[in-house]
């Protein structure tokens, strides 16, 4: 236990020092961007005049350090600022809503691929090279390449198109809430899935092929006891480490890919907002998101290690084996 | 090499794969001069034409434009971008995780905290942002800005393999005969690493692909008129219910030319650390 709050802190002051390190880099390179955020503000047919006093009512001549140590003294007490784009609303107003949204895509997802890639997983690591491991290795290796975007126009075109079980497009019905729209969340999600079975299915094969092998399989094996409890039992638990590496470390492809996907769907969420935030050149909303999406995929990360080092007995109890 | 072709002749997947692969190189050196369409050419009479009728094979966008010359032409950008792409990532992986690995030390630490940061923001976001910052991506920017989110896994595997052979006998054998630091990592080991950087290369080539397709339906890759295959997705999207082959052929094209790669790919590694 001491051991793991040991990790537990090592980890949190990394993630400290990375987030601090990260929004500086946003900043700067959100600053660098060509365009004046006042010009922008005031339209092309702002006077000259009307432009530079602008730039110094909003603080925009002072020294870079010391606007991004305004920045991110309101980020830290929750404040993230105005959109530029659209005049005068909180990032605040805009953007929880939106998390929350892509927060319900990202769970629907992972709620669904998880469970099927590893079930889907032991079942080829089991029968290695029979017909049905070669159909799931083929079906993980082709899903897990193509872009969501890609896997996502396939879905729409047989189920939104074809069988119009579901809309094409998931926007949300202006003062509704997501939750009587649910049927927009679906396909949103299953383009996620298949991305992601590749990748964790995979993983559990080969993970369960070399637990298979092992010799404590063999001697469960061998003293008689029943092949289900061998699997579940025996196998599964060893098999599942590397599994749970592999979900945390593609938690950054779930990320980019909820960009993709929302994009496609016209799902209202954090990505679809990064999106807007980009075309619109809308500084305080695009440095918001990117920080958000850091954080998020970062403590991802913590948590993945530090499971990793708890269902890792050797690492629990002896300090690795470093 | 001979033993690469003898698993070949056994892996019928892997045959299809590059065959694939080489369509799609042929389609992008000679398609162009075999197609009676260019890419801008609108047909303002026949818009949204089914595949096959009024000499449009795979039918004509919201435009009019012909699809078939757009995916051909399409097909010579991302196969560039994407080449260029895990070949400069490669290199640069090679450069600073072999420098990492073998100076050890400081070095490395420094090495280590900053891919640490670099991947605490997922790569398609970092590029998707740098490039939509910087706006009218051209072929250069958009392979500088995709490899440079692409380093920290491409150094990351290099320094893996540098440590593995940095013990060797030969190595010490180079400095003991007085070699430099240059001479021993890029002549001494790294012939001795191409396997493991080759499988990475393979790999990060369908990557790319993925990326570049991703990053030009975001609409943040090459700029109109240039046809680009993500591009034609995003574009096409709103008609989708009239017209599905719009969107269709599209993703079939970037469907096949990544399935393809993954396939060879993931032979190549069988074959490669098989013969390890």
């Amino acid at each position: 236990m001491k051991r793991l709050v040991e990790i537990f802190l090592r980890r949190l002051g990394s993630l400290l020092a990375t987030l601090v390190v990260m929004s500086f880099i946003i900043f700067l390179l959100v600053e660098i961007m060509p365009g004046d955020v006042a010009q922008m503000i005031l339209g092309q047919s702002a006077t000259e005049e009307s432009v530079a006093a602008l730039r110094e009512a909003r603080g925009l001549n002072d020294p870079l350090l010391e606007r991004y140590g305004r920045w991110i003294s309101g980020v830290v007490v929750g404040d993230l600022g105005e959109s530029v784009y659209m005049k005068g609303v909180s990032i605040n107003s805009i953007l929880w809503r939106k998390v929350g949204h892509s927060v319900i895509l990202a769970m629907t997802a992972f709620i669904i691929f998880v469970p099927l890639s590893i079930f889907f997983g032991v079942l080829a690591g089991v029968k290695e090279k029979k017909p049905i491991d070669s159909i799931i290795s083929f079906f993980g290796l082709a899903t897990m390449a193509l872009p969501e975007f890609v896997s996502g126009v396939i879905l729409i075109t047989v189920f939104a198109v074809q069988l119009k079980w579901f809309p094409i497009v998931s926007v949300l019905p202006i003062g509704e809430s997501i939750w009587q729209n649910l049927n927009i969340v679906i396909l949103p999600a299953l383009s996620i899935t298949l991305v992601m079975f590749g990748y964790i299915s995979r993983m559990q094969r080969s993970s369960m092929i070399s637990v298979m092998n092992s010799d404590y399989i063999r001697a469960a094996t061998l003293k008689g006891m029943p092949r289900k409890y061998v699997i579940f039992r025996h196998a599964l638990k060893n098999a599942m480490l590397p599994t749970i590496t592999i979900i945390g470390m593609n938690m950054g492809w779930l990320f980019g890919g909820l960009v993709v996907v929302e994009t496609l769907f016209g799902f209202p969420g954090m990505g679809s907002l990064l999106m807007t935030g980009i075309k619109t050149r809308d500084v305080p909303l695009i440095e918001a998101c990117v920080l958000l999406i850091t954080i998020i995929y970062s403590v991802s990360t913590m948590i993945t290690d530090i499971m990793y080092s708890y269902l890792n007995p050797r690492i629990r109890f002896q300090g690795g084996q470093k | 090499m001979k033993y690469f072709f003898y698993q070949l002749k056994k892996s019928p997947l892997a045959i299809i794969g590059i065959a694939i692969i080489v369509f799609w190189l042929i389609a992008a050196a000679v398609g162009p001069s075999m197609i009676s369409y260019t890419y801008t050419q609108m047909d303002s009479m026949n818009q949204m034409v089914a595949p096959g009728e009024y000499g449009h094979l795979l039918g004509t966008d919201s435009l009019g434009r012909d699809i078939l010359a757009r995916i051909v032409y399409g097909s010579r950008s991302i196969l560039t971008v994407a080449l260029l792409t895990s070949m400069v990532s490669t290199l640069l992986g090679i450069l600073l995780g072999f420098s990492a690995g073998y100076f050890g030390g400081k070095v490395d630490t420094a090495f280590l905290r900053t891919m640490d940061i670099l991947m605490a923001i997922p790569p398609l976001v970092l590029s998707m942002v740098i490039l939509g910052i910087l706006g009218n991506s051209s072929i250069v920017s958009l392979t500088i800005i995709v490899s440079i989110a692409f380093i920290p896994a491409t150094a990351r595997v290099s320094r893996g393999v540098l440590l593995t052979e940095k013990s060797q006998e030969y190595v010490s054998a180079a400095r003991i005969r007085g070699e430099n630091h240059l001479y021993i990592m890029f002549v001494e080991i790294l012939p001795n690493t191409t396997g493991p950087i080759i499988v990475e290369a393979t790999a990060r080539f369908a990557y790319s692909i993925m990326m570049v397709a991703s990053l030009g339906f975001l609409g943040v890759g090459l700029q109109p008129p240039t046809p680009d295959w993500g591009m034609m997705v995003i574009e096409n999207k709103p008609v989708i219910a009239q017209a599905p082959w719009t969107v269709l052929f599209p993703a079939l094209a970037i469907a096949s030319l990544v399935i393809a790669i993954s396939i060879f790919s993931d032979f190549v590694s069988k074959v490669l650390i098989h013969e390890r």
